[in-house]
Formats: structure tokens, sequence, C-alpha cells
């Protein structure tokens, strides 16, 4: 176990470094970066002193080493256009964006769990029906026209919500239950035919044999082993989850990462789209890590096979 | 107890659901045929016949006095503008039958480019194993769980924005879903005896990933390729809507509904046309890919 988890840990420093190339060489390879900022009435003299001041003057190897030595002191860098640190910019909007996501995500989980369940216990009921229904529809309707419409019902026509803002509980319904559209449908389905699975399995007919009442054996025996798979794919939650805070953000107008890294991609703030894609990166690698050792300490075999 | 994990015996089915079942294919069908039809004969200008195809109007003209109009069925409305006009006075219908195309061609090349790469590194990694299979798992882990919207936005800053970037976007990171399940049909076919006659008469590892393995896993590689069909149309409406997908003017369904959101008080039929475009196209490619995969590879099946 030791070894497969200081194995995997390397890999990860490996597959970071690798990523840390890529979007590093991605955006200088593509253009010089000092043509996204410079604008035609700027100065010689002024354009000499921002490429230096960015370090764009040294040459590209030792530009990579400096980027790498002072991402690993912490620092991210500058925004090009707010001349603000990007730490800085993160710490700012980061509170905002963790209001929505957490919510969210927990809402998801508890709705996608209990939906799931219930809809593989009564398979084929009206209930059953009902899920899927709503996992198809979920999966095919844009979850940013949705978002717009329930605007438009809500709080155009019935004026029962507030359009944007974040100062009441009130404010909080559309943004969250959009959040909550992108990552609801897939899991749902997913705990549904997990649960599926198991209550066609060998021990739980065991179990069923054995006498044992109903309730224990769909809440003790089949539960805990139907979570096994929704949780071991909880690193692939991330894209919707990132994709749902910059939509729900900028749909509701929200202060967040999401709508400030959107704002930083359309006025080509390249170093903060980099910085965020490296911290993106690390999550992903850290959540992916994570996931691998919780997966290996439930289920021995993947030791073996993977390490 | 209310009949928990109890199966219906089967009986056959009957005509009602025989009638249902063949619904969920002639529905999305002639959905499908549709969209794409409107999406190559929208105008006939670009494969060099005279400028004239379903769409009345020009999606880029621009009609002061016709601002803001209602749909022709809803009174107010002009029998011209069949679906209204957003705030510049252009026609929302013959934005829409453009969009299709947009949505269309991009899906079309993510899916061809993603499937290619995905399959030939899936059966490599299925047939080889070892390092190579372990390697190709990694990176396949980290490109399932990257969000493509912070590589649209990075490759936005980077090359500018157009139609290639939403494709390249899409791409770098789509053929992890092929290469995946992929990996999985080789790793089984591996094992059978026509792979082991083959190398012991000993063909090339590309023969054998390509004469003998590729032929039995091309039913599941179609039925994942319709299925992403409804993934990529999604995928480029939600780039298009937060504006990093096709640059204005030419219309797309997801920057269409972006439009319409400042005039959502007054003029709500130019964000809900296209959304519902969307979903119906997407909903038809899924209930095609299901019924794909019911018929050629139920092992997919997710119950």
């Amino acid at each position: 176990m030791t070894r497969f988890i200081i194995v995997r840990i390397l890999q990860a420093i490996v597959a970071l470094i690798g990523i840390a190339v890529i979007v590093f060489f991605l955006v200088r390879v593509s253009g010089d970066p000092m043509a996204l900022i410079a604008s035609p009435n700027m100065s010689e003299e002024q354009y000499q002193k921002i490429k230096e001041s960015l370090g764009l003057d040294k040459s590209w190897g030792e530009q990579f080493w400096i980027y790498i030595k002072d991402m690993a002191r912490g620092d991210l860098g500058e925004s090009l256009i707010r001349e603000k640190p990007v730490t800085t910019m993160i710490g700012e909007s980061m509170p905002n964006t963790l209001k929505l996501t957490v919510p969210s995500f927990v809402l998801s989980m508890i709705l996608s769990f209990f939906l799931g369940v219930m809809a593989a216990i009564y398979r084929d009921s009206f209930w059953d029906q009902g899920v899927k229904f709503l996992a198809v529809l979920g999966q095919a309707l844009p979850v940013f026209w949705v978002a717009i419409m329930a605007v438009l019902i809500f709080s155009v026509y019935l004026e029962w919500l507030p359009v944007a803002g974040m100062s009441t509980p009130a404010h909080y319904i559309l943004p969250v239950g959009t959040m909550i559209l992108f990552m609801l449908p897939g899991m749902m389905r997913l705990v549904r035919s997990s649960m599926l699975d198991v209550l066609d399995s060998e021990y739980i007919k065991m179990a069923r044999i054995k006498g044992l009442p109903e309730r224990s054996v769909i809440w003790k025996h089949a539960l805990r082993n139907a979570l096994i798979t929704p949780l071991t794919i909880i690193g692939m939650l991330l894209p919707s989850l990132v994709l749902g805070a910059v939509i729900s953000e900028q749909i509701f107008n929200w202060p967040g990462m999401g709508t400030m890294i959107l704002q930083a991609t359309f006025e080509r703030d390249f170093p903060v789209v980099q910085s965020i894609t490296m911290l993106t990166a690390i999550l992903v690698l850290g959540i992916n890590l994570l996931v691998d050792i919780l997966y290996a300490y439930i289920d021995p075999q993947i030791r073996y096979q993977r390490a | 107890m209310f009949g928990i994990g109890k199966k219906k015996a089967y009986t056959g089915l009957s005509r009602g659901t025989r009638i249902v079942r063949s619904l969920t294919l002639i529905i999305p069908s002639i959905v499908m045929v549709i969209m794409i039809i409107i999406a190559l004969f929208a105008n006939l200008g670009w494969i060099g016949l005279p400028d004239v195809g379903l769409a009345p109007h020009d999606p880029n003209s621009t009609n002061p006095r016709d601002k803001l109009l209602p749909p022709s069925f809803i009174e107010g409305g002009k029998s011209d503008y069949f679906l209204g006009t957003d705030r510049l006075g252009r026609d929302i219908f013959s934005r829409v039958l453009y969009g299709a195309r947009v949505s269309l061609s991009v899906s079309l090349i993510v899916i061809l480019i993603t499937a290619v790469i995905g399959t030939i590194l899936g059966i490599l990694s299925g047939y080889k194993g070892g390092r190579t299979d372990a390697f190709i798992m990694r990176v396949t882990d980290v490109a399932l769980s990257f969000p493509a919207l912070l590589l649209a936005m990075l490759l936005w800053v980077a090359i500018g924005p157009g139609y290639w970037t939403v494709v390249l976007a899409l791409s770098i990171l789509g053929w992890a879903g092929y290469a995946r399940m992929i990996r999985g049909e080789s790793l089984r076919i591996r094992e059978s005896d026509f792979v082991a006659q083959a190398q012991v008469v000993g063909a090339s590892t590309w023969r054998i990933m390509f004469r003998h393995i590729f032929p039995n896993i091309v039913n599941s590689l179609i039925v994942i390729m319709t299925l992403q069909v409804g993934m990529m149309i999604l995928a480029e409406a939600a780039l298009s809507f937060l504006g990093l997908g096709i640059t204005a003017p030419t219309p797309s369904w997801g920057s269409i509904v972006a439009d319409g959101r400042s005039q959502l008080d007054r003029a709500w039929w130019i964000s809900a046309f296209p959304g519902i475009c969307i979903g119906l196209v997407v909903m038809a490619g899924n209930f095609l890919g299901d019924w794909i995969r019911d018929k050629l590879d139920p092992r997919l099946r997710q119950l």
C-alpha cells in the first residue's frame, strides 16, 4: 500500500510538470504575449518597460524556471489589467464561489443518492419512470437555457425571485438550482444503475435467503456497496462543477471566480487564466490521487493491478 | 413487500410497447434528418449555388424598423418574421436555421477527431498492457476530469477566438471517454484465440490491432460516437453562450440565447427558440444512441 501511494504521488508530480510545460508554452508558442497587451499608441519605452516587468525579455527557458519557482512559493504572478496579484483576486472571489458551489454540491449529492436509490428499489414504478424522465430531460436541455427560462418565469413574470445579487437567501435559489442541474442527472443515473447492479448480486440474494428483513437488506447491505462506484467517479464531476459555477455566476451576475476568470479571458489577461488553469490541474490531480488511494483501500485488487 | 428486486417475467412485448419502441426510433430520426437538412440548406451560397435557401432572410441583415417584433403567431408579429426579431431587427428564424450549421458541424468534426485518437490509444492501451497501458490510462484519468471550459479559455487567450479554437478545445480532452471504453473492450478481445493465433503466425502489433481487434470494437465505437453527438452539441452551445465560441456575427444557438438575455423582459422569443432547438436535437441524438446501443451492443447499457 505504501509503495502504491508513493508511486502515485510521484506520477502526479510528473503529470503536473507535464501540464505546466504544456500550459506555459501554449501561451507563448502561439504568439508573443506582448502582442496581446501592447496597444498601438504605446511608446517604445513603455513597451520595453512592461516587457521587462513581466520577465518577457528573458529566454523561454529562464522564464519557465522563474514561473515554476514562483508557483512553488505560491506566487501566481500579477494580472495585466487589474495590476493586482492573482492570489489577491482569487482570495476576493473564492468565498463567493464557495457560497454557491458548496450548497449546490451537497444538495446534488443528497438528491441524486436519494432519487437514484429510490428509483432502483422501486424499479419500473411511477417513481422510477419519473426519475428516468428527469434524467433524459436534464441531459438534453442546455442548463443555461433552463436557467434563463427560470429567470423569465420566476423573476420577470411572477416576480417571486430576484434576478441578480446575493444579499438574501432568496437570491441563492436560482443560482444554486442552476448548478444542481449540471450535476444531478448524470449522478442520479449512475447511483440508480449501481444500486440495480448490487440488488442483482449473489450476496444480496444470500441475505434475502437468510431471511433478513428487507429494510436491512437494502439499507445495510446493498446501499453500502452501491455507493462505491459513484464515489470513485466524483473526480469526474469537477468539469460539471466548473462549468456550472461559471455559467451560474455569469447568468446571475455573481461576483465569484467564474465571473473573474471569464472577464480575464476576454481581456486576454493571460497570467490570470494561466494560473487558474494550473491551480485546476493541481486540484484535478489531487482529487484523482485521493480517489485512487481511496479505491485501492476499499478494493485490494486495484492495488496489485495498477501499481 | 413492494416487489423489491423482483423481475417481471419476459412475456414478449405488448402491441403498445412495440409502438412506443418504434416511435423512439422514428421521431428522433426525423428530428435529426430535419436538422441536417436545415444545416445544409439554410442557404446554398456555400456550395456555389445562388444565394437562396430555407432561410427567408440574411441572418445578419438588420432592420431598425422591425426591432423586437414578436413571433408571427402572436399578436403584433409580422408574417415575415416567423419567430420574431431581435434588438437589431434580425430575423430569429433565419438565425436559428443558420445556427444549426455551427452546432452540427462542430460536433461532427470533434466526434471524428476524438474517435480516431481515442480508438488508437484505447486499442494500444488494452492490447499492449503494461507500462503503455498505465501511462495512457493516467493521462486519460486527467483528461476525463479536466474541465474543457478552462481549456477553452486558455486557448481563447493563447490563439484567439474562432471556429478551430472551439474544435481544438473540445478535441484535446474529448478522446478520453473513447480511450477508456475501447481499452476495456480490447482487453477482453486480446484474450481471444484468434488474437493468439495471429501472434503465433507472426502478425505485427499494428496488424493485430487493426485487422483483428478493431473490427470487433466497431460496434461499441459507433454507439459511443452517437451518444457523443448530444454531449458535443451541448458543450459547443455552452461555450457559445459564454462568448467563448464562434465569434459574432456568425449565429450559433448558444450565442443567440445569450443575445436574448438582456431583452428577456421585452422579448422572450430571442432566447427561447434556439434553446428548444438545442434540447430537441440533443434529445434526438441521445435517443438514437440508446437505440443503436440496444441493437449493436446491449452490454454497454447502464440498466
